[in-house]
């Protein structure tokens, strides 16, 4: 491994660095997302950007391609100062990201997605000779092994990573940011994608890589950078970082104030979960734990551990291959949402706006939909008892909202959650499972979701909060079982649980 | 593959099976291909009737639906003359379109009869094998001039007093070519009886159907009403949809005291019925029977290389090669 | 999928074919009843009588694609087989629209007046679409109206008022309805025009810029727009090429029923919809292929044909064309179908 004179970011005297962030500022309604970031890149070298969830990794990289525009800093490429106006148009200028979502079009051909909007042309025809030679020659330079014709959406994810890494390659790219690429693939895949990495740096490229793994970090990368809550805390040469100094780093700050106090106690046994498995893989494995009454369940792991497909499998959306749910010491099998409702489950979902809120619709419509059955009298819906539901949904969760017939799109994202927690409970539900609850809220109503997740668990109902912000679990959670790569890493009681040891678990079989 | 895929499969073929051994043939007798303009209209439901029952154990016969639509049937005729049909009998949907279908059953070399909707007779004389049987356009428009002549004579239908019928009229299509004669001659008609008319409004084309002239008679009578004193109608559906407009309000209710005149064409079940109730005041008949029946007729004649009349009892008109079935007017029982 | 062995790759090939299995299927079908249905003349028939309509649809497919649909097909073909139809009437004839064309016309000049009627009124569409952001159901639904309103005025503006417009050209009816012998069968024009059409635009798809975009864009949006293609522009042309495809549609279609009336193009859409969907252009977007067009409209004539010829009951027909269009469909969107 390479490394030579790593330095802390600022104006280099020599040489210009490939890429340099400097001071880079960028606030949202109620949160500071970054402040005063510093990125160097030196060609020829990986680059590990490291940070928890919502640390600024990505709102950092969202400046870099033009999606966000920063209030303050400047971008500096081959010290030259750029400002891109898009993904598009930072590809031309040499800089590109694969995201951890691929955005390709799978119905397509692997070259047509490489050669998209600027299709090489022979006598003003798209020619498919040139497409295959040209994307041909960079999977041979690569050692790619996928059929240029082939179809994005009959290839695995690694190759389809593959394909935009070579997509990057055709622009001629210069800096090359790959986000989470290992979250999804087996190690044999991980392998091959470190020899492309590798044969990119030697070809002077510079990489940014965006990874929670610590292990895979101290082994490819040449410096770390690491972000915390917007900030940056420091870059250092991989080689003289350990896992526990990374995490050190990434956590360091104090659990606070956020958190309402805890009210809820946990009963006797609710649930009992015994060797559940998904059907379609990727997806949990063997998974086996209770849940009782009065108790917040906290599930944490990284992305892609399969936490929302083991909340998807018990609710009957996602199909189960085995294992068996014990609710009320009686068998249940959720084959789908309307059986897991009428057995008393509960879903918030992590996408709100695309499976949980609808739109277009009034507040009554989304808080009465999911329990609307009840509502008939005579085959017809009884408006009356519709708005008392509606008005003990607003009222006693504090939904701020002009009137009933508000659409919910022009509600605030936390006071939407709220309603679509209304809906739940107007099901009344004794387990709520509930994903992502705070994502996309601002801090003033995250606390409130909090206080309303311990009073349910104190009127008896349980809970399980999926979340990838640790903070968030330690401070409402009674136990936690942390998830890695689909299967039980460990099961922590509140009371022993740090961040260090939940990172330790959450990387157990990844 | 599914299991209810092979199901599905099977299920299809069973029911084509079911279908066509009902088709199946007596060897011996012609076969006569038959192509209607559009099987849910009812004047010439009564019409495929007449054929059906006429030619039965005759010949045997393929009726094809031309669904309102020139370029369909165009396509049954393809398939008609392909199956080796002994002779055609055609009902055209576009009857200006008839170049084209003779010169195809010219190629084929068997005899066609026409019918109902009128082509061009220069057209059909190109052929030796084709003839016309129809009414005279003109002569259900004259009838319903005439129905007009007789209910201004009874004197009280007259609301304002002013010596003329105030009327609206209802086309069936714009360009076909009998709704042309009957929406004129029905007009001059009652004018050259000495009734003196004045339109209200546009005229409303109305497709034929029943539910657009209800429609149209509603906009009408909340516009003008009271101004109304007299309804034409191109044929008794568009009639039956003015009368349920008016009944609405309150007229030509059975038994009621208020009474718009409303006349049509074609005399089917429903307005005889109306007549006989007393809320409609009279309708033109087209024999549809007659017509099925002579069409027939001719066909087997021409098949059988005997004089086409032979045995009808009807003659050739003018042109001397198309055949009339006269109309008669029905006021009542 | 791909690397699972033994009974799931019959499977798959059963669904690449799914189509020409049906359209075999159906072909035995029918030879078992009249084994004389298996004639050159019939197979003539069934592909001029698709010509038309395989026109209309190649223009319409590009629509779905782009998860829209087009309702105004039928109608904007009426507009403009009524002005080729008008401009190309006997001038013999002593009630023609255009008593004052005394010479025949060269043909060439109403088919591309056709062809621009039909471009306009497919623009509106495009505009509804792209600019005002409208769904395409929604804009043809108006556009539709507009043109059906269009066509009635047209045909009512002739000297003697509303009358179908014919006695054509022989000239005319010579060029669409003509045939020559090859060997042993005897070829419609009509076929030789489809094919030309559908090189056109196999050509259109598969090796220009225009079609490789509109995949992209039906397949994913986001990722279109990300990788710089210009979305307005693409809808636009590909509508373009649609209006160009709906003219000569509409010139052959007037030639081959010989008179236009207010009724012409009445439903047409929905023929060539259903042909596209049966030949694998998905209402989901981003895919499709010219050939499937083409056997999705043959399967479609094949059935009208076969129905005629074995001399269904027309009520039957009916249900018969409707179960095999949801056959059809019900196998090929197997093909796509993801599994949670």
């Amino acid at each position: 491994m390479i490394v030579e004179n790593v330095s802390r970011p600022g104006p280099s005297e020599s040489m210009p660095r490939l890429l340099e962030m400097r001071g880079m500022d960028k606030a949202f309604p109620g949160v500071k997302a970054l402040d005063g970031v510093n990125l160097a890149v030196e060609a020829g070298t990986i680059h590990a950007l490291m940070g928890e969830n919502g640390a600024g990794k990505s709102t950092l990289m969202k400046c870099l391609f033009g999606i966000y525009k920063a209030d303050a800093g400047e971008i500096l490429v081959n010290g030259r100062p750029v400002s891109f106006s898009g993904p598009k148009d930072a590809m031309e200028g040499g800089v590109s990201m694969v995201h951890q979502e691929l955005n390709q079009v799978l119905k397509r051909s692997v070259m047509e997605n490489i050669w998209l909007g600027r299709f090489p042309k022979r006598f003003g025809f798209v020619s498919h000779k040139m497409m295959r030679d040209s994307t041909a020659a960079i999977f041979d330079e690569l050692d790619i092994d996928v059929n240029p014709r082939a179809l994005v959406g009959n290839l695995s994810v690694s190759q389809r990573q593959m394909v935009e890494i070579a997509k990057a390659v055709s622009y001629n790219t210069k800096i090359l940011v790959l986000d989470e690429p290992t979250s999804s693939l087996t190690n044999e895949e991980v392998e091959h994608l470190f020899r492309i990495i590798g044969k990119l740096r030697s070809g002077g490229v510079g990489i940014v890589y965006i990874s929670h793994r610590m292990e895979e970090i101290l082994k490819i990368s040449d410096e770390v950078t690491i972000m915390r809550d917007g900030r940056w805390i420091g870059t250092e040469p991989a080689s003289g970082l350990t896992v526990d100094k990374i995490i050190n780093m990434m956590v360091g700050r104090d659990l606070t104030h956020r958190f309402p106090p805890k009210t809820n106690a946990p009963g006797e046994e609710l649930m009992a979960v015994r060797g559940l498995s998904g059907m379609y893989a990727p997806t949990c494995r063997d998974i086996s734990f209770t849940l009782r009454r009065g108790e917040i369940l906290g599930v944490a792991g990284l992305v892609g551990s399969r936490r929302t497909e083991l909340l998807e499998t018990i609710f009957g959306i996602a199909r189960h291959s085995k294992g068996s749910i014990v609710k009320n010491g009686r068998p249940i099998n959720n084959k789908n949402s309307s059986d897991a409702i009428r057995n008393g489950f509960a879903m918030l979902t992590e996408e709100r706006r695309a499976t949980g809120i609808f739109a277009g619709l009034d507040v009554m419509f989304n808080s009465v939909i999911a329990n609307i059955n009840s509502y008939k009298r005579y085959g017809f819906l009884s408006g009356h008892r519709m708005h008392g539901d509606t008005k003990w949904v607003i009222d006693s969760l504090k939904v701020k909202t002009p009137s009933q017939r508000t659409h919910i799109r022009n509600l605030s994202g936390g006071n939407q959650q709220k309603v679509i927690i209304g809906r739940w409970l107007l099901t009344k539900p004794d387990v709520l499972l509930l994903d992502e609850p705070t994502r996309g809220i601002d801090v003033g109503a995250k606390a409130e979701i909090y206080q309303l997740i311990i009073n349910l668990a104190a009127e008896g109902k349980g809970i399980i909060v999926v979340s990838s912000e640790m903070p968030e679990l330690l401070g409402i959670s009674d136990r936690i079982m942390v998830m890695s790569d689909g299967r039980v890493a460990g099961m922590l009681d509140i009371a022993d649980a740090t961040q260090e040891e939940i990172m330790r678990l959450a990387a157990k079989y990844v | 593959m599914r299991p209810g895929k092979g199901r599905v499969m099977l299920f299809m073929c069973m029911l084509l099976a079911a279908m066509f051994v009902s088709t199946a043939a007596m060897a011996a007798s012609p076969r006569i291909g038959i192509l209607i303009y559009k099987y849910d209209d009812t004047y010439i439901s009564t019409v495929r009737n007449a054929l059906n029952k006429a030619l039965d154990g005759k010949a045997q016969i393929s009726m094809q639906d031309g669904k309102g639509d020139q370029a369909t049937q165009n396509d049954q005729l393809d398939v008609m003359i392909e199956r080796g049909m002994d002779g055609i009998i055609v009902n055209m949907v576009d009857a200006q379109a008839a170049s084209g279908v003779v010169d195809k059953i010219k190629k084929a070399g068997i005899p066609v009869v026409f019918f109902n909707r009128e082509p061009n007779l220069d057209v059909l004389k190109t052929y030796e094998k084709a003839l016309f049987v129809g009414t005279n356009a003109a002569d259900a428009g004259k009838m319903q001039g005439d129905i007009v002549k007789s209910i201004w004579d009874e004197n009280k239908y007259d609301i304002n007093k002013d010596g003329k019928f105030q009327y609206v009229m209802f086309k069936g299509e714009p360009d076909n070519p009998e709704a042309i004669a009957r929406t004129d001659f029905s007009v001059s008609q009652a004018v050259l009886n000495g009734v003196k008319l004045e339109q209200i409004g546009e005229t409303f084309v109305c497709n034929w159907d029943t539910a657009l002239a209800q429609q149209a008679m509603e906009s009408a009578l909340a516009a003008n009403e009271g101004k109304i004193e007299l309804v034409i109608a191109n044929n008794d559906s568009m009639a039956m949809g003015a009368i349920a407009a008016l009944s609405n309000i309150g007229y030509n209710v059975e038994g009621g005291s208020k009474l718009i005149p409303v006349i049509g064409v074609d005399a089917t079940d429903q307005a005889v019925d109306a007549i006989n109730r007393g809320i409609m005041s009279g309708t033109v008949k087209q024999d549809g029977e007659a017509m099925g029946n002579a069409v027939s007729a001719i066909m087997l004649n021409m098949i059988n290389g005997k004089a086409p009349l032979e045995g009808t009892g009807y003659k050739y008109d003018d042109s001397g090669i198309a055949v009339r079935i006269p109309y008669s007017p029905y006021v009542g029982k | 999928m791909a690397d699972l062995p033994g009974s799931s790759s019959w499977k798959e090939w059963l669904l690449n074919y799914s189509l020409y299995i049906i359209l075999g299927v159906l072909i035995i079908i029918v030879v078992i009843y009249e084994p004389n249905f298996l004639s050159t003349r019939n197979l003539s028939n069934i592909l001029a009588q698709a010509s038309t309509r395989g026109i209309l649809a190649l223009g319409v497919a590009g629509m779905i694609v782009y998860t829209g649909t087009d309702l105004s097909a039928g109608r904007i073909l009426g507009v403009s087989a009524a002005i080729s139809a008008s401009l190309l009437q006997s001038v013999t004839y002593a009630s023609r629209m255009y008593p004052g064309i005394t010479e025949p016309l060269p043909l060439v000049i109403p088919l591309l007046l056709a062809i621009l009627a039909a471009i306009v009124f497919c623009l509106i569409n495009a505009f509804g679409f792209a600019v005002l952001k409208m769904h395409p159901f929604i804009i043809s639904l108006g556009t539709q109206l507009i043109a059906y309103g269009a066509l009635c005025l047209y045909i009512d503006s002739q000297a003697n008022g509303a009358q179908p417009l014919a006695s054509l050209d022989p000239r005319y009816i010579s060029a669409v309805n003509g045939s020559f012998d090859i060997g042993f069968m005897n070829l419609p024009y009509l076929v030789i025009y489809l094919a030309i059409c559908s090189a056109f635009m196999w050509v259109i798809w598969n090796k220009t810029t225009l079609g490789k975009n509109m995949f992209a864009i039906g397949g994913n949006p986001e990722a279109a727009a990300v990788s710089g293609v210009n979305v307005t522009r693409n809808i636009f042309g590909v509508y373009f090429v649609a209006g160009i495809l709906y003219g000569i549609a509409a010139f052959l279609e007037a030639g081959r029923v010989q008179s236009v009336t207010t009724a012409t193009g009445l439903n047409y859409e929905l023929d060539a919809i259903s042909g596209c969907v049966i030949g694998g252009v998905s209402f989901t977007g981003g895919v499709g292929t010219i050939p499937g067009v083409l056997i999705g409209v043959i399967i479609l004539q094949v059935i009208n044909y076969s129905l005629y010829y074995l001399g269904v009951n027309a009520y039957y027909q009916y249900i018969i064309k409707g179960l095999i269009i949801i056959l059809a469909v019900a196998i090929d969107v197997r093909k796509y179908i993801a599994k949670k």
